[in-house]
């Protein structure tokens, strides 16, 4: 049981994440899938606009 | 519903109440009860922030606005994948690092205990009327299904959700989540099977996608720039952007959920599946809605979605002239909708399918003006009724109930969510703060429980405002939107700008809600853009308040 109206527990520090090496790339490859997500919705609809 | 669809509702809800309770057995200290200690995995948090977010709602009527509206909804969602990008690389190792239950917590810290307090009383009032409005969709479903009244089905929702919520907190709302979530996606694929599968002989999948992008539904992106049209791709990236920071930056029912997180790492994980995951499920969901909107090309909808209302209205003889023309139109639409398919190069073919679409909107939107006539209403709209009446009428015996309890589920998940982080701020930010700074454990534990209740009640009692809205989805982001602005500029004040005063946030949340209503009460601007507005005009007058009257021992962000 923690201390009577305590703050919640210190956690580990800020660490690398388990892919890809480092978060800013991480962070280009999500940006990365929105542009590709959204020219993929783009050609969608021209493609079935008759 | 048949007794299939009854035994699989029942046995759907009681599994989401057990395992709730079961899940969040071991909450016996305020930690475990509302961070879960800091033990949870990325994909726990992941996903119960993705059940949070779609609610009911997106079932109801992410749907029945597609197959009004067409996709061009999912540009809303353009901007979230930017803006999880921004508050994992930001606001993710800030909150962690200042060791806050609450993200209000944090503003004390970087400015005063007023500025706390106002943050706390915005996202207070915001999140209550959000939760009303969560927990009214649910009623809607169970008015239309079961004939029950919203009244009876609000009560026993809410309490369902206030049984696990108040005894489990947030360990038993974000596992809860994780399974619900697991049945929607579950739920979402069947349903867009069997909506395929019901097209009448001749009517391929590809078939049916060709129809729908004839009649301009599969429209998902728009590039043209126009402030008052409400979805378009940059509305959508930088109004949505916007809102998705001030909904995962500043809303305690979201960062509450990345708060329990066992590490930084996690905690950014969980905000970056969500980030790759929302926009593909949105557009799934809208192009189930427009599926829909194929089948009932050529199955008869009701000329009214809503079975009450259309009741009503078929009850009284005037009525009988507006179906005869609302049944000519749907004839010569399916009429003109077969003869494309049999030559779909023929311009003249697709012209007239257009036209024969016109002339039944037409035919529909007598049908609704005789509503709004006969009734007194200023605005009716059934939007939220279409997904429902092609579930209950043409979905097979056990489907129907899985859907059913779904949307159950879902309501159940957002409505746990924000009672869980009203109770929090109510506990952390009001009380513990202003009224008993020096009490046990245990003593904040027993607060915390009968705080969840309190919330609980309160958006069971607000649900019956619910009644008043459109379209539910546009209505609790319009809410959000008067208010996340003002909270938005705030927390980046306090992130990036180190020589911002406390008086100079304080005032700053006062501009930037006066432009806000401003904005809202007198031009036209879609409320995608009150946040971009609102968080802007906090940071301008936070600055130049600043500026003026700069603090003798200034804060810095942690």
């Amino acid at each position: 049981m923690s201390e009577p109206g305590s703050l919640p527990p210190k956690i580990m520090e800020d660490g690398p994440p388990p892919f890809l090496g480092s978060w800013k790339r991480v962070y280009a490859v999500v940006l990365l899938y929105l542009a590709v997500v959204i020219f993929g919705l783009y050609l969608f609809s021209s493609f079935y606009s008759l | 519903m048949r007794p299939l669809d009854w035994v699989v509702m029942f046995c759907w809800l009681v599994s989401i109440v057990s395992y709730g309770l079961w899940r969040g057995r071991r909450s016996g200290t305020v930690n475990e009860f509302l961070l879960a200690g800091k033990t949870m995995p990325w994909y726990a948090m992941g996903l119960s922030i993705m059940a949070t977010q779609a609610s009911a709602i997106t079932f109801i009527s992410t749907t029945g606005q597609s197959y009004v509206d067409g996709m061009r909804f999912v540009q809303f969602y353009f901007g979230l994948p930017v803006a999880m990008v921004l508050i994992s690389a930001t606001a993710v190792p800030i909150f962690h690092r200042a060791n806050v239950y609450t993200a209000y917590e944090y503003l004390e810290k970087r400015f005063d205990a007023k500025t706390r307090a106002l943050v706390s009383i915005i996202f207070l009032i915001q999140r209550g009327l959000a939760a009303g409005l969560a927990i009214y969709a649910p009623a809607v479903v169970l008015s239309v299904v079961l004939g029950w009244s919203d009244q009876v089905t609000t009560v026993l929702m809410g309490t369902l959700v206030v049984i696990y919520t108040a005894t489990g907190g947030i360990k038993a709302v974000t596992w809860a989540d994780v399974q619900q979530m697991m049945v929607i996606f579950a739920a979402l694929i069947l349903a867009l099977v069997v909506a395929v599968n019901l097209m009448p002989p001749g009517v391929s999948f590809r078939d049916a996608v060709t129809l729908a992008g004839a009649m301009g539904k599969l429209r998902a992106v728009n590039t043209h720039f126009d402030w008052n049209d409400r979805y378009n791709l940059w509305s959508g990236l930088i109004g949505g952007a916007f809102l998705a920071l001030s909904y995962f930056g500043c809303d305690q029912s979201q960062v509450q959920r990345y708060l329990t997180g066992k590490s930084i790492a996690q905690s950014r994980l969980s905000l970056l599946f969500n980030a790759m995951a929302k926009i593909p499920m949105q557009a799934f969901i809208l192009f189930i809605g427009a599926m829909v909107f194929v089948f009932f090309l050529f199955e008869r909808p009701p000329v009214i979605f809503h079975p009450v209302e259309l009741g009503r209205a078929q009850s009284r003889p005037d009525f009988q002239s507006v179906e005869h023309r609302y049944q000519a139109a749907f004839d010569s639409r399916k009429q003109a909708a077969t003869a494309l398919l049999a030559d779909r190069n023929d311009p003249a073919k697709l012209d007239r399918l257009r036209q024969t679409q016109q002339d039944f909107d037409g035919a529909r939107g007598e049908a609704i003006r005789f509503v709004e006539r006969t009734r007194g209403t200023a605005a009716f709209n059934d939007t939220n009724y279409i997904f429902l009446n092609f579930v209950t009428h043409y979905m097979p015996a056990g489907v129907v109930g899985l859907i059913v309890a779904v949307i159950f589920s879902a309501a159940m998940s957002a409505v746990s969510g924000e009672i869980n982080s009203l109770a929090t701020v109510t506990v952390i930010d009001v009380y513990k703060r202003h009224f008993q700074k020096s009490g046990s454990d245990r003593h904040y534990l027993w607060a915390s429980r009968l705080a969840t209740v309190f919330w609980g009640i309160y958006a069971m009692v607000f649900a019956g405002y619910g009644k008043g809205f459109g379209a539910l989805i546009e209505a609790v982001n319009m809410i959000g939107s008067l208010f996340y602005g003002g909270m938005l500029g705030v927390f980046v004040l306090a992130f990036f700008f180190k020589n911002v005063t406390a008086n100079g946030a304080f005032f700053g949340v006062f501009a930037g809600e006066a432009a806000i209503f401003a904005a809202n009460r007198f031009t036209g601007i879609s409320f995608l853009w009150y946040n971009v507005i609102g968080a802007l005009v906090v940071i301008a007058t936070g600055v130049i308040i600043s500026a003026f009257a700069p603090a003798k021992n200034p804060k810095s962000a942690a």
